[in-house]
């Protein structure tokens, strides 16, 4: 029976049993703009996933649908057991849910310290303060914690807005676009960190560009266009579509 | 280190002078001084939402006069209350609306909330001067008091207590770490669990409740009030002049605003017998703290580059609703 269903299922999908994520369905129209357009995908426990398409394709709303800064217009969005399509922001995040802005989201008037801190004032308290002196060593911001989130430089605060989703532990991390415009020394600390927190058993959904990042890093990739998921697979599967490299790269960015 | 100890022992200094200060000065100096303790509370409670949650409330001398009233009404005749059980029902009281009104509006944008407060100060004014219970235009009368020892004494020991708890709640806990987050990034602190409409009401309540307790004494003290005392626009004007002078955000600048202000204020009565140059420092003061001194006097003691971000940008977007402040 459940062979039935994975065999009709959509190219984003997964056994859903193993999955962290499963959205089905999910709609959003803006005006006339069909953002999310019937998305269905699945990403699996201890999973990177990369999420992959042009621009305008639906990636960053996807991301506000499941965090819940947007609402879905119909469809469903099940995390870690809980359905949580239409679910205030806030309440998706304490259920395990953490995610990056595509614009770094600092707390500007708040030192590097108290952003990282910020990060787990809600519900994970207990060592804060241990934690985020680790975390400062581990994205290496040490030498500026005292420094204000808005004094640092563009990469730092993309380092740091990832640090401040490593305070929040996670069960599922949705990151968009956290290497875009950084320095590779920094991109290769997102990477290590990335990997050390996937043995940890962190899932991650990742928008992602940099098609060298994505091979390096993702598990699978899911490759959306005009608000839905078009097909999904390792990355030579997608690279070896011709007609997903059209939909992908032939396009401007 | 060596900073925080001179800090430390220019603040248990300074708690030390003002205990003695009804030893020192005539009873005149002692009226001024007490004036001065209340505007530096005023300053902070306006400061906890203003500065910290970065949301500008046009209408906080409503909860200044709620707390007069609420003592001035139990106080007199038929209750006949003592004075201090009079300051917990004005908590009551002002806690109560300012749930009814914060709760609507402080989920958008800031320029709602801000029209909100205003017009909600301006209805209550109206309401006290025609409702027959409060006496109206005419005001109410308190048991007098004349101690000025006492109220000396009770003003010190509510703003001690007010910057106490600002010290604690928005400086040392993870509740300020909520409220400050919120304030530069709405959405981020969503995202980190926050559940920012609850953090905000929560502030506005102890903001408003705060100034609720300094009315309360205030009405005491003066033994009468009618609205214009207690409910005028220009108190709240003069709170605001006073944060963002002192600086936006931070815990003393509130208390170097309101007493530099005040003293000032008392200074040019005792000079001219009249305050008319009053309003217009305060309107030069605002300008000149926009264009020049974004984070106010407390700001020139802290190191930031130029171009970094202030406490004031972040309440001017809330207003306008830029950037990222506000969300659906």
């Amino acid at each position: 029976m459940s062979q039935t269903v994975q065999a009709v299922a959509n190219d984003g999908m997964r056994p859903s049993g193993g999955s962290i994520l499963v959205v089905r369905d999910l709609y959003r129209y803006f005006g006339g703009i069909k953002a999310a357009n019937g998305v269905n995908l699945d990403v699996g426990r201890r999973e990177i996933a990369g999420l992959i398409g042009p621009n305008g394709s639906g990636k960053s709303t996807l991301f506000s649908l499941v965090a819940g800064t947007v609402k879905p217009d119909r469809g469903q969005i099940r995390f870690d057991g809980h359905e949580i399509a239409g679910m205030s922001a806030h309440r998706i995040a304490r259920l395990g849910l953490a995610r990056t802005f595509q614009i770094p989201a600092m707390f500007d008037n708040m030192t590097v310290t108290e952003n990282l801190l910020a990060g787990a004032a809600q519900g994970h308290w207990q060592g804060a303060h241990e934690r985020a002196a680790e975390t400062l060593g581990l994205l290496k911001l040490v030498h500026v914690a005292d420094n204000r989130a808005s004094d640092l430089s563009g990469g730092q605060q993309k380092l740091l807005e990832f640090g401040r989703v490593i305070m929040r532990q996670a069960s599922l991390i949705l990151l968009d676009e956290v290497t875009a415009g950084v320095h590779p020394n920094i991109r290769k600390i997102i990477l290590e960190a990335i990997a050390r927190l996937r043995e940890r058993g962190i899932s991650f959904l990742i928008i992602e560009h940099d098609m060298e990042m994505v091979r390096n890093v993702c598990d699978r990739i899911i490759v959306m266009d005009s608000g839905r998921v078009v097909t999904s697979g390792s990355f030579n599967d997608i690279v070896r579509n011709s007609e997903v490299m059209q939909t992908y790269l032939g396009r401007p960015q | 280190m060596k900073s925080r100890l001179a800090s430390l022992v220019l603040l248990i200094a300074a708690i030390v002078v003002l205990a003695l200060l009804p030893a020192l000065v005539n009873n005149y100096w002692l009226r001024i001084a007490t004036g001065a303790l209340m505007w530096a509370g005023l300053a902070c409670s306006w400061n906890m939402l203003g500065g910290y949650a970065g949301y500008i409330n046009f209408g906080q001398s409503a909860f200044f006069g709620l707390g007069a009233y609420t003592s001035a009404l139990l106080m007199g005749d038929p209750l006949g209350l003592p004075f201090f059980a009079t300051i917990p029902a004005g908590i009551v009281v002002t806690a109560i609306f300012a749930i009814i009104i914060g709760a609507p509006t402080l989920r958008l944008r800031g320029a709602y909330f801000a029209i909100a407060t205003w017009a909600f100060a301006e209805v209550l004014t109206q309401f006290v001067n025609v409702v027959g219970f409060t006496g109206g235009i005419g005001g109410l009368n308190l048991p007098p008091f004349l101690d000025e020892r006492f109220f000396y004494f009770t003003m010190f020991a509510a703003a001690v207590l007010t910057y106490l708890v600002t010290w604690a709640l928005f400086e040392r806990s993870r509740f300020g770490l909520k409220v400050k987050a919120l304030r530069d990034h709405e959405p981020a602190a969503e995202a980190m669990g926050i559940n920012t409409a609850l953090v905000k009401l929560q502030t506005f309540v102890l903001s408003a409740v705060t100034a609720s307790v300094f009315g309360s004494i205030f009405a005491y003290w003066v033994t009468f009030i009618n609205p214009k005392s207690v409910f005028g626009g220009d108190i709240t004007d003069q709170m605001v002049v006073m944060v963002l002078l002192g600086g936006l955000g931070s815990l003393w600048g509130p208390a170097i605003g309101g007493v530099g202000l005040f003293v000032i204020n008392r200074l040019l009565w005792m000079n001219w017998g009249d305050t008319a140059f009053y309003i217009a420092i305060l309107g030069a003061a605002i300008v000149l703290v926009v264009l020049f001194l974004p984070n106010g006097i407390a700001g020139l003691f802290a190191k930031r580059p130029a171009e970094s971000a202030t406490v004031l940008d972040k309440a001017v977007d809330k207003l306008v609703g830029n950037g990222e402040g506000g969300h659906s």
